[in-house]
């Protein structure tokens, strides 16, 4: 048994953007397929060949992948952010006509699709809501490309955090009189905070601003509920993070204040994956180089091994530093744009196999 | 002389940030005075260029070449501070819990800031900032478009006051091309340069903007295929298993350079060079930079 699954039953794929978290998410889908489990991926915007490997191009519903012949069982969701986050007004807004009144807000027609940290928002709940339905062994995720790796897990608590400062009871009642005495005490001076946010942004977006928050305030209370239960999942022991990077100084660095801020945080992260590390080629202890006349090809060789050799001394002090109960997998670069089952099935299989040593 | 405006993004590990310095450092050496901004509240070139700090507040990286790291919360701060004049009143403002919080998620807030900053020059709005050239080492593509259209939807969705006025100005300068220059940066792999292709044409529908494209990481060899056929032969060697990854390599760079040079009228290439140094990597790129 592979350990990368033991004991879980969330996997999240974690990474800045462009490192290959969709690509090392669908190949450990395969893996644990293999190893026996119903294994859902739930990926976000995965590259047009792969989403047709995994047979969910143009459909947003879980779906089993085609031409599988695994021990266990694999499927995969392409996450539809806008469905999502329309579901979650629906239910939230319970009386449509609120549903209504926000859709026509101007600035939520405008500017919706960009509230930061909605994507992030909306994986969360999808995830949630299919690990609530038990139908997975394991379920592995996705997340979208962020600056930072860090910047997933930073995202829902601002959000959340926006309503829990009760913005919209701000807007309705900025001195905070119907608090009563004590709620005055603390709201005073927010009144002269509005007075200047006004007077940079002008009484038109201040209306419109508070139309926004007024009309999202019944969500409060789901939101707040929904927040609190996806963060016990994500806490909880059997759900652990995999951390997909590249490898350079910056990268790294930043890799080793993920993992800090990560534990920091109560969550568990078992596996770093160092993503297109060297080129597959490259064997840096072989010393039987072979011969050819060709003096550019001979050139082009000895460089490239020179730069990966100096590359593996960086690797070295990380891996170091990083503490014993993390896995750190090196994938070699490809070559080639892993889409079809076949590469992900090699890439999943060099994971497998950089378990042994 | 008119302040140049060079925003440069593309996906994610493409190599923005080290075009960024290499097109900066290139701008220094005409003699121009150069400010490298980093968006975020992160910094890359701090750890990068082994620098002690790298804030908000431009610091110099070498003769007429600043670096300075500007979030939304920080310039939103500065142009609160710039219009209220009274410290105490700015600081009662951004101390503000809820206001603390609203800023982090309100729509498009953060992001019409940065780009406010970043337009105040040529818009003669706010704080003096003295360059003769800004170089952006922007968020990558998604994040970047969300950039771009922050003004124009405010603008839209606001027509009155100082916040529909503001986000007006700011879009008229992200159109101007003689002002404000686009660089997609991209990899000869089929996923950056499908990106590429997208961002290239959300530009040019949504904004009339033609980019610059450049093809980056392009490994310049040009061994024939015969010698690396011959060199196969030896499987177990070392170079014999690269001279299949360079056939394999050099067939896919030259479909993908095809489909650029089709699909991009402003291409430049970038060599993969193989350099650990940050300041000679960045210098053998400012030397590609037209
Ligand atoms: N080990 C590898 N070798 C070669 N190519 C790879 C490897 N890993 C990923 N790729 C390629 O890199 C590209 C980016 O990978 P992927 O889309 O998985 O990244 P991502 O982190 O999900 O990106 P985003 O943040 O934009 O969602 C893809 O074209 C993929 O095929
Ligand atoms: N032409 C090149 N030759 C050699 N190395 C390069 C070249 N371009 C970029 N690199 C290296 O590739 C890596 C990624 O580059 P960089 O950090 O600039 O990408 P980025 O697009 O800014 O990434 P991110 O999206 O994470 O901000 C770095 O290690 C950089 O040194
Ligand atoms: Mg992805
Ligand atoms: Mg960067």
């Amino acid at each position: 048994m592979i350990t990368i699954f033991q004991e879980t039953q969330v996997l999240v794929c974690v990474g800045s953007g462009g490192v290959g978290k969709t690509t090392v998410a669908a190949s450990l889908g395969i893996l644990a397929a293999k190893e026996g489990k119903k294994v859902l991926v739930l990926t976000i915007d995965p590259a047009k060949r792969l989403a047709q490997t995994l047979g969910i191009e143009g459909s947003t519903d879980i779906t089993k992948v085609p031409g599988q012949n695994y021990k266990g069982e694999l499927y995969a969701s392409v996450i539809d952010h806008k469905k999502t986050f329309d579901a979650f007004v629906e239910r939230a807004a319970k009386k449509s006509d609120s549903a209504k009144k926000i859709l026509n807000n101007g600035l939520y027609k405008q500017l919706s699709t960009s509230l930061s940290g909605s994507q992030e928002f909306t994986s969360l709940e999808k995830l949630y809501s299919v690990f609530e339905s038990k139908q997975f062994d394991l379920i592995i995720l996705d997340t979208p490309p962020t600056k930072h790796a860090i910047d997933f897990l930073y995202a829902p608590q601002k959000l959340s955090a926006l309503f829990s400062e009760g913005v919209a009871k701000w807007f309705r009642d900025p001195e905070g009189k119907k608090s009563g005495f004590f709620g005055h005490m603390l709201q005073s001076g927010t009144k002269q905070v509005l007075k200047i946010l006004e007077s940079l942004t002008g009484s038109t977006f201040i209306r419109e601003l508070g139309d926004f928050f007024m009309n999202i305030e019944q969500w409060q209370a789901q939101l707040l509920q929904r927040t609190v239960d996806v963060h016990r999942m994500l806490v909880s022991p059997t759900t652990h993070f995999c951390l997909v990077t590249s490898f350079d100084q910056a990268k790294l660095k930043e890799a080793e204040f993920f993992a800090r801020e990560i534990r920091k945080g109560g969550y568990h992260l078992k596996t770093v994956v160092l993503n297109r590390v060297f080129p597959h080629w490259l064997n840096l202890e072989s010393n039987i180089t072979g011969t050819s006349q060709n003096e550019e090809l001979l050139q082009t060789y000895s460089k490239m091994k020179t730069y990966y050799a100096d590359r593996e001394k960086l690797y070295q002090q990380f891996e170091s530093r990083l503490k014993k109960d993390v896995r750190v997998f090196r994938i070699p670069d490809l070559v080639k744009d892993i889409s079809d089952i076949k590469g992900l099935e090699e890439l999943g299989h060099m994971i497998a196999e950089g378990e042994k040593v | 002389m008119k302040q140049e405006i060079h925003f440069v993004t593309g996906k994610g590990g493409v190599g923005k940030s080290v075009v960024a310095a290499g097109l900066a450092l290139r701008k220094s050496r005409e003699g121009k005075k150069v400010l490298l901004v980093e968006l975020g509240d992160q910094s890359f070139f701090k750890d990068f260029f082994n620098e002690p700090d790298v804030a908000f507040k431009p610091r110099e990286l070498k003769k007429n070449l600043d670096v300075a790291l500007w979030s939304g919360e920080t310039s939103l701060r500065e142009y609160a501070k710039y219009l209220i004049k009274v410290e105490a009143l700015t600081k009662l403002f951004f101390e503000n819990a809820v206001m603390r919080a609203f800023i982090n998620v309100a729509p498009a807030l953060s992001e019409l800031a940065i780009m406010g900053k970043i337009t105040s020059g040529p818009r003669d709005y706010g704080p003096l900032v003295p360059y003769d050239c800004l170089v952006v080492d922007a968020y990558a593509t998604g994040h970047f478009m969300a950039l771009m259209r922050a003004s124009k939807g405010m603008a839209q969705a606001i027509q009155f006051g100082p916040m529909g006025e503001q986000s007006r100005s700011i879009d008229t300068v992200l159109r101007n091309q003689d002002i404000c220059h686009y660089h997609i940066v991209t990899l000869p792999e089929e996923l950056p340069v499908r990106e590429a292709e997208e961002l290239k044409s959300q530009l040019a529908n949504e904004f009339s903007l033609r980019p610059q494209v450049i093809l980056n990481k392009f490994l310049e060899t040009s061994v024939p295929l015969a010698t690396l056929k011959e060199a196969q032969k030896d499987a177990t060697s070392d170079l014999g298993r690269f001279a299949l990854y360079l056939e394999q390599h050099q067939e896919r760079q030259r479909g993908l350079y095809q489909e650029t040079q089709k699909n991009f009228d402003r291409l430049i290439q970038v060599p993969l060079f193989f350099e650990t140094d940050p300041w000679k990597l960045v210098e053998l790129i400012s030397e590609r930079m037209v």
